[in-house]
């Protein structure tokens, strides 16, 4: 007799034994109930959260913590639209996310089924390449096609909807194609000529910065990158999620400057490598460097001269790009350079610095991210959620690690409440080393519920909340368009988030004074459960991102 | 020339500026920024207020400030300051002769304020 499998099942056969598919984040639903039974079958692991955005948002964060692409399953209808901020998210990092949703069954189109709705319209602006499987022998192949696309190329995610008609329908196993892994690659290389005229430029450059962004952390090129700084003796400053491809103190690394260093600095440079980075509204559109020669390394050709024509454009992979350039880079030495970089910054971050250093009463978000520093130091992983929050943890957290500095709500969609998912995300993939996430109070309620997702799968993240009880970058951006007294919207008040999680399980503390920062964290990290310390802060303290923020519509 | 000569020039620029130049006009339309300019030793120390288009000024060192640039003595100060370019400001820094109390993003703001004169 033949052996039959599920439409649900031959899904997840496919996705272990072919993608060798590990983990997958979901919310479980009638439509995908034999899907969900195949990832037990197949000893795929499951994480459920409580709303589908920390799925789909979970699932982005395993892609750039894992450099494979994540996997999200959520049900049709709610289900399906409850991801599309996740989607949304994943499409404008350009981060490679495998979606799979439910649908109402074909059976019962335009009959007013449960959840009847057009998917595949709402989700084609928000993904690369989306799809509808009709055929249950064609699932392993629309699948691979799922995987190709979200990898190749410029990354992005990808949608396959999944019928329920297929899922709990059967197919004799001969019937099947099982499409193997695709294992050749295919690369875009430079001219040679570009080559050559990139390294004469950046051979006779006097004050280079290498600028990476997240195509440098996708492309995993730690080590060509290392290679390519050293020789060269070009400082970096990695962003997004190219953020710890080298460690955040190695010595050419000007990390600690954060935003700052970055603002003060760009403009003095007579030469920039811009590897997998977008001039986009963090950048001022490419405007902060009119006289800098620019190159451009990106696996897009259509980035190169977006916003600021390059001088060179590379366009290929970039750890293959620095393999090609440095034979031809010549050894230098910019230190002398490098310590005019530091020491600027350092003079423009004075009170900054001082505040890091000096105990205050409230607490001031610097010292508070201080004191996470001095418990944690850089052997961990941070992620950073929330606006004036996003800019204290961007200049004042440091790790060793790839992907150990996270902000992914500082990314084009802003984000906010993604810190959670991509903290428990960070704990999964490093589950031996402490995991912190910095959270606005105003972000924290996003997707704080999905602590109930933590203490259920055993996540032991910690939470630490700069609680100024306000939406503090748009409080103070009111406060300085339309007056102290006519803001709008804006206050939270004082929450004790710290008991809701406990209330779900977890470990909870107030902190009101900074000699309590410290004993809380290491009482949260010894607790082993997942924790939130609630901190109270300065909420009369306004960060140089909300000044930046209100200039940027005042100008409109 | 002295600082305090200097940053009283300054003072009467930017509020001519604010009468009569359109593009700084926009510029600091809706802007509420109090930049200080001083020396370490307090000696020679100016405000600027900028208040929704309005451009008033104090001496003194102890006024509340967003941003405050506080330059090791008045000749640095002083010869930097005439250049006129963000380049000079930058290796000041460098150098130890300068330093940014606040928040340096209006100390930013500013310098794109005067770009709009220059």
């Amino acid at each position: 007799m033949l052996k039959k499998i599920s439409g649900g099942h031959l899904a997840a056969k496919y996705m272990k034994e072919v993608e060798q598919l590990g983990i997958v984040f979901t919310l479980s639903g009638q439509h995908i109930e034999n899907l969900l039974d195949g990832f037990t079958e197949y000893n795929i692991r499951t994480i459920d959260v409580r709303h589908e955005q920390a799925a789909a948002m979970m699932a982005h964060a395993w892609s750039v913590y894992n450099n494979v692409p994540g996997v999200c399953l959520v049900t049709a209808g709610p289900g399906f639209t409850n991801s599309l901020t996740g989607i949304a998210n994943a499409y404008l990092e350009n981060v490679p996310l495998v979606v799979l949703c439910g649908r109402h069954p074909l059976r019962d189109d335009l009959k007013g089924a449960l959840q009847e709705m057009n998917q595949i319209d709402m989700v084609k602006p928000i993904t690369k390449w989306n799809a509808t499987c009709y055929d249950i022998r064609r699932i392993p192949e629309y699948l691979s096609i799922a995987f190709r696309q979200a990898t190749m190329g410029r990354p992005g995610p990808v949608f396959l909807e999944l019928l329920p008609d297929i899922l709990f329908a059967e197919v004799e196993q001969n019937l099947v194609d099982m499409p193997l892994r695709r294992k050749h690659k295919t690369s875009t290389q430079p001219e040679t000529s570009e080559l050559e005229e990139a390294a004469r430029i950046i051979n006779s450059a006097k004050k280079p910065l290498f600028l990476g962004g997240s195509g440098v952390g996708i492309s995993d090129c730690g080590e060509a990158l290392g290679k390519f700084v050293e020789k060269t003796g070009v400082p970096f400053v990695l962003i997004n999620y190219g953020r710890g491809t080298l460690p955040d103190n190695h010595s050419l690394s000007l990390a600690d400057g954060g935003f700052t260093g970055i603002m003060a600095g760009l403009p003095m440079t007579d030469v920039i490598i811009a590897a997998g980075v977008r001039f986009n509204w963090v950048l001022q559109s490419g405007q902060l460097f009119p006289n800098a020669k620019v190159i451009r390394i990106d696996i897009d050709p259509h980035e190169v001269d977006r916003n600021r024509p390059a001088d060179i454009g590379l366009v290929g992979d970039m750890k293959d790009v620095l393999q090609r350039l440095l034979p031809q880079a010549e050894e230098r030495d910019h230190g002398e350079w490098i310590n005019t970089f530091r020491n600027a910054y350092t003079a423009f971050m004075t009170t900054e610095l001082e505040k890091r250093k000096t105990p205050s009463d409230p607490i001031h978000p610097s010292r508070l991210v201080d004191q996470i520093m001095a418990v944690f130091g850089e052997d961990a992983y941070y992620v950073v959620d929330g606006g004036d929050t996003g800019y204290y943890g961007l200049s004042g957290f440091a790790s060793v690690h790839r992907a150990g500095v996270l902000i992914p709500s500082g990314g084009l969609l802003g984000c906010l409440g993604t810190g959670i998912p991509f903290a428990m995300t960070a704990k999964l993939t490093h589950p031996d080393k402490p995991v912190i996430v910095l959270n606005g109070d105003g972000s924290f309620g996003f997707n704080g519920m999905e602590f109930d997702t933590a203490v259920r799968h055993n996540i032991p993240i910690i939470c630490v909340i700069n609680n100024d009880c306000a939406w503090g970058m748009i409080k103070h951006s009111q406060e300085i368009s339309l007056g102290d007294d006519r803001c709008t919207c804006a206050e939270l008040g004082l929450r004790h988030y710290e008991k809701m999680v406990e209330g779900l399980g977890g470990y909870g503390e107030l902190v009101t004074k900074d000699e309590e920062i410290i004993p809380a964290l290491k009482r949260a990290m010894d607790s082993g459960k997942p924790a939130c310390i609630n901190v109270l802060t300065d909420p009369k303290v306004t960060s140089p991102a909300t000044i930046l923020f209100y200039q940027g519509f005042a100008e409109l | 020339m002295r600082l305090s000569l200097l940053l009283w020039g300054l003072y009467q620029w930017l509020w001519i500026a604010s009468k009569t130049n359109k593009t700084f006009k926009k510029f600091i339309s809706k802007a509420k920024v109090r930049l200080m300019i001083k020396t370490e030793d307090g000696k020679y120390a100016r405000l600027f207020v900028f208040d929704k288009g309005k451009v008033s000024t104090e001496t003194g060192p102890d006024h509340q400030f967003d941003a405050a640039l506080v330059w090791k003595d008045s000749k640095t100060a002083v010869s930097v300051m005439l250049k006129k370019s963000q380049e000079a400001i930058f290796y000041a820094a460098a150098e130890g002769k300068l330093k940014i109390e606040g928040m340096n993003v209006y100390a930013l703001w500013f310098d794109d304020a005067m770009n709009h004169l220059i």
